[in-house]
C-alpha cells in the first residue's frame, strides 16, 4: 500500500530536551492512531510533519513532499488543534467559507464546500449563528469540518475527544471513523486515549518520552486470548459450583464468568456444568483484550507488547 | 461513498397530496476537484477577511459601530470645510475663503490627524489580536501560507482602511470646493495639484499611524492593552516632547520635538504641501530640513514595519 506519511530518524531537541529520538514510520490508507503520554512527542511530530517545525535530524514527508519546502502541499492536509482555534464573533459557515479559501479553492466552490461540510458533522441547521454561543461539542465539530471543507486527503487530528463528556466523546469518535470509511479521507489521530484509539483506528503508533515504542494493526495488539467468556440467564452462582466441583479455575466479571481455555477438555467441563447447573447458556466464546488492559499489565513496560507490522 | 438517501424536508398544504412534497437528496460525501488557487487564493482570502474585520463586515452590529462612526465623522469634517468654504465664498465673493485662510486641504490631516490615530488604535489590534488570543492563527499557518504572507496580507488590508479613511474627506472636500466655486473647471484647472498632495499626505498619515497600530498589536493578546497603549504613546508623547523640547531648546531641544510621535507624519503633510499646519506651527523639529523629517518619518515606518515583519516570521504554533 502506498505510504501516505513517512517519518524516518526524525529527531528534535529542545534546548538540550530531546523531544523526538531517532523515529520513523509509516503511515498508509485508513486511521492511525498516535498515542502516547503528554510530552510523549505526538503533537512535535504532527508539527514536523506540517511543516510548522524544523526536525533537528531526519525526514517526514507527507503525501511525498516535506511541507516546510513545498508549503502548498499543506492544501491537501487538513489539521486539528487540540486546543481553542476558533473565533468566536463570526458564524459557522463564514469561518468555513474562509477556511476553504485559505485552501486556496475559489469563493464560490468554497461557500458551497463549507455548507455542505457542516452537514456532513450535523451542523446545518447551527451554521448561521455565532460560533461564540457552541457548545464544546458543537466547536469540536466545527474544529473537524474545517480540516475537511477543503477535501484533503489526509487530515491529523490532535486530540479530537479533549474535554467531552462521554456522549460528546462517542460523537466525535463516530464522525472519525466515518470520514474515513464514508468519505474516503486517511487520519492520523493522535491521542493518549487509548479506549479512544482501539475503538476508532486501524494502526497505532506508540510514542513515549520522545521514542517509537510500538507501531502496527491494533488487531495484533487486540487478538484473541485463550480465556473463554460465558454468560448464563439464570442459576450463575450454581453454575460455577459445578465448575469448581470440575477443578476448573473461575473468575468473575463483566456481567459473566472466565475460564482459562488452554486445554480443550475445559469445554467439556463447560457443557457438563450447564446441564448440572440447568443454566441456560446466553453466550460464550473466546475474550479479546482491550489495548488499555495490555499497557496496564505491562506497566511502564511496553516491550512485552506483541510486535507489530511495520 | 454513502448511496443517495432521499430526505423529506417539508410537505405542501395545497392538498396536492405526496407529489408535492418537498424532497432533498443526501448525495453523501463529495470529493472536491473543482480548482485549487494555492498561496495566492489564500494571500487573497486574508486580505479580504481583514478588510471585513476592519469595516465590522460579516460581524454582529456592534463591530461594525466604531468603525463606521470614525469614518463618518472624518467624512463630515471634510463636508463641513467644504460647506464653511462654499458658503463664505457665496455670501462674500468667491476667493473670500482662501484670502481669511480658511482651513482647506493642507490642514485637513492637522485637524483629522487625532482622529485617524484613534481609529487605527482601536481597529488595528482587531486585525491581529483575536487571532492569537483564540487560536485561530494555528490554523492560517498550517494552510499554504506562511506567517510573512498572513502578515502582509493584513497590514494590506489595514493600510487600504486606512487610505480610504484619509482620502475620502479630502475627496469630498475637492469635489464640494469644485463643485461649488463659480466656475469648476477654472477651479480644478487652478487647484488640481492639491489632489496628489493630498493623495500623499494622506498615504503618509495612513502608512505611518496604520504600521504602528499593527505593531503594538502585534505583541499582545489584548485589544484592549494595544489600543490603550498606542492612544497613551501619542496623546503623551505630544505634550512631554513640546514642553521639555521648549525648555531645552537648541539642537538638543529640536531632536526632543522630533520624538513627538504625532508629529512625524505632519512634518511630512507639511513638505508636500509647502506650509506649515497648525500642529506643527510650534514644533521646533520644524525647524529641521526637509530630508531630515522625511527620513525621521520613513525611519518610523520602516523599523516597525520590518519588526512587525520579524515578529511574524517567528511565529510558530
Amino acid at each position: 500500500m502506498e505510504s501516505l506519511l513517512s517519518v524516518e530518524n526524525l529527531t528534535k531537541q529542545y534546548k538540550g530536551v530531546v523531544a523526538l529520538n531517532n523515529v520513523s514510520f509509516e503511515i498508509s490508507d485508513g486511521i492511525t492512531g498516535i498515542l502516547g503520554e503528554n510530552g510523549a512527542g505526538k503533537s512535535t511530530t504532527i508539527k514536523i510533519v506540517l511543516g510548522l517545525l524544523e526536525a533537528t535530524s531526519g525526514t517526514a514527508k507527507i503525501l511525498g513532499e516535506t511541507a516546510s519546502e513545498n508549503i502548498n502541499i499543506r492544501s491537501r492536509l487538513g489539521y486539528m488543534p487540540e486546543h481553542d482555534c476558533l473565533p468566536t464573533n463570526v458564524t459557522a459557515a463564514e469561518f468555513l467559507t474562509h477556511m476553504a479559501e485559505l485552501s486556496g479553492l475559489p469563493p464560490s466552490h468554497a461557500r458551497s464546500r463549507a455548507a455542505d461540510t457542516l452537514r456532513h458533522v450535523g451542523l446545518f441547521e447551527e451554521r448561521y449563528r455565532s460560533m461564540g454561543g457552541y457548545s464544546t461539542g458543537m466547536k469540536q465539530r466545527v474544529k473537524l469540518a474545517q480540516t475537511l471543507v477543503h477535501d484533503p486527503a489526509i487530515v491529523l487530528l490532535d486530540e479530537p475527544t479533549a474535554g467531552l463528556d462521554p456522549a460528546g466523546r462517542e460523537e466525535m469518535l463516530d464522525l472519525v471513523r466515518k470520514t474515513h470509511r464514508e468519505f474516503g479521507i486517511s487520519i492520523l489521530f493522535s491521542s493518549h486515549l487509548m479506549a479512544d484509539v482501539e475503538r476508532t483506528c486501524d494502526r497505532i503508533i506508540v510514542l513515549r518520552g520522545g521514542k517509537l515504542v510500538q507501531s502496527g494493526e491494533v488487531k495484533s495488539f487486540t487478538e484473541e486470548t485463550e480465556t473463554v467468556y460465558i454468560v448464563v440467564d439464570t442459576n450463575k452462582d450454581g453454575f460455577i459450583g459445578a465448575l469448581e466441583k470440575r477443578g476448573v479455575d473461575v473468575t468473575e466479571g463483566d456481567g459473566g464468568i472466565y475460564v482459562e481455555g488452554s486445554d480443550e477438555s475445559v469445554y467439556d467441563h463447560v457443557r457438563d456444568a450447564l446441564v448440572d447447573a440447568e443454566a441456560p447458556l446466553r453466550r460464550m466464546g473466546p475474550r479479546r483484550r482491550a489495548l488499555t488492559e495490555l499497557f496496564e499489565r505491562e506497566g511502564d513496560d511496553f516491550s512485552d507488547l506483541p510486535e507489530g507490522v511495520r | 461513498m454513502t448511496t443517495p438517501e432521499k430526505v423529506v424536508t417539508a410537505s405542501s398544504s395545497n392538498g396536492a397530496g405526496d407529489d408535492a412534497e418537498g424532497t432533498v437528496f443526501d448525495i453523501g460525501y463529495q470529493h472536491y476537484d473543482g480548482p485549487r488557487e494555492g498561496r495566492n487564493r489564500a494571500r487573497l482570502s486574508v486580505y479580504k477577511e481583514g478588510l471585513k474585520i476592519s469595516l465590522g463586515l460579516g460581524r454582529g452590529p456592534r463591530a461594525k459601530v466604531l468603525p463606521w462612526l470614525f469614518i463618518g465623522a472624518l467624512t463630515l469634517i471634510g463636508a463641513g470645510m467644504a460647506f464653511a468654504a462654499i458658503t463664505i465664498d457665496r455670501l462674500a465673493g468667491d476667493g473670500t475663503a482662501e484670502a481669511v485662510g480658511l482651513p482647506s486641504h493642507s490642514d485637513f490631516y492637522g485637524i483629522a490627524s487625532i482622529l485617524m490615530f484613534i481609529f487605527a488604535a482601536i481597529s488595528g489590534p482587531e486585525l491581529l489580536c483575536p487571532d492569537r488570543r483564540d487560536g485561530v492563527i494555528n490554523l492560517y499557518l498550517v494552510r499554504p501560507l506562511t506567517g510573512t504572507d498572513y502578515i502582509v496580507a493584513r497590514w494590506g488590508s489595514f493600510i487600504t482602511i486606512m487610505l480610504v479613511v484619509a482620502w475620502l474627506p479630502q475627496i469630498i472636500l475637492m469635489t464640494g470646493l469644485t463643485m461649488g466655486a463659480e466656475v469648476p473647471a477654472d477651479y480644478l484647472k487652478d487647484n488640481w495639484l492639491n489632489i496628489p498632495k493630498f493623495l500623499g499626505a494622506g498615504a503618509a498619515l495612513a502608512v505611518y499611524s496604520g504600521t504602528i497600530a499593527l505593531l503594538v498589536a502585534g505583541f499582545t493578546t489584548r485589544r484592549a492593552y494595544a489600543s490603550v497603549f498606542m492612544v497613551g504613546l501619542f496623546t503623551v508623547s505630544t505634550p512631554f516632547t513640546f514642553g521639555l523640547a521648549q525648555e531645552i531648546g537648541g539642537t538638543a531641544g529640536k531632536w526632543l520635538s522630533m520624538f513627538n510621535l504625532s508629529n512625524i507624519p505632519m512634518h511630512v503633510n507639511d513638505a508636500i504641501f509647502d506650509s506649515v499646519s497648525g500642529v506643527t506651527m510650534d514644533a521646533p523639529a520644524g525647524e529641521f530640513d526637509t530630508w531630515v523629517l522625511v527620513s525621521w518619518y520613513f525611519l518610523w515606518t520602516l523599523i516597525p514595519a520590518g519588526l512587525l515583519l520579524f515578529r511574524y516570521r517567528r511565529l510558530s504554533v
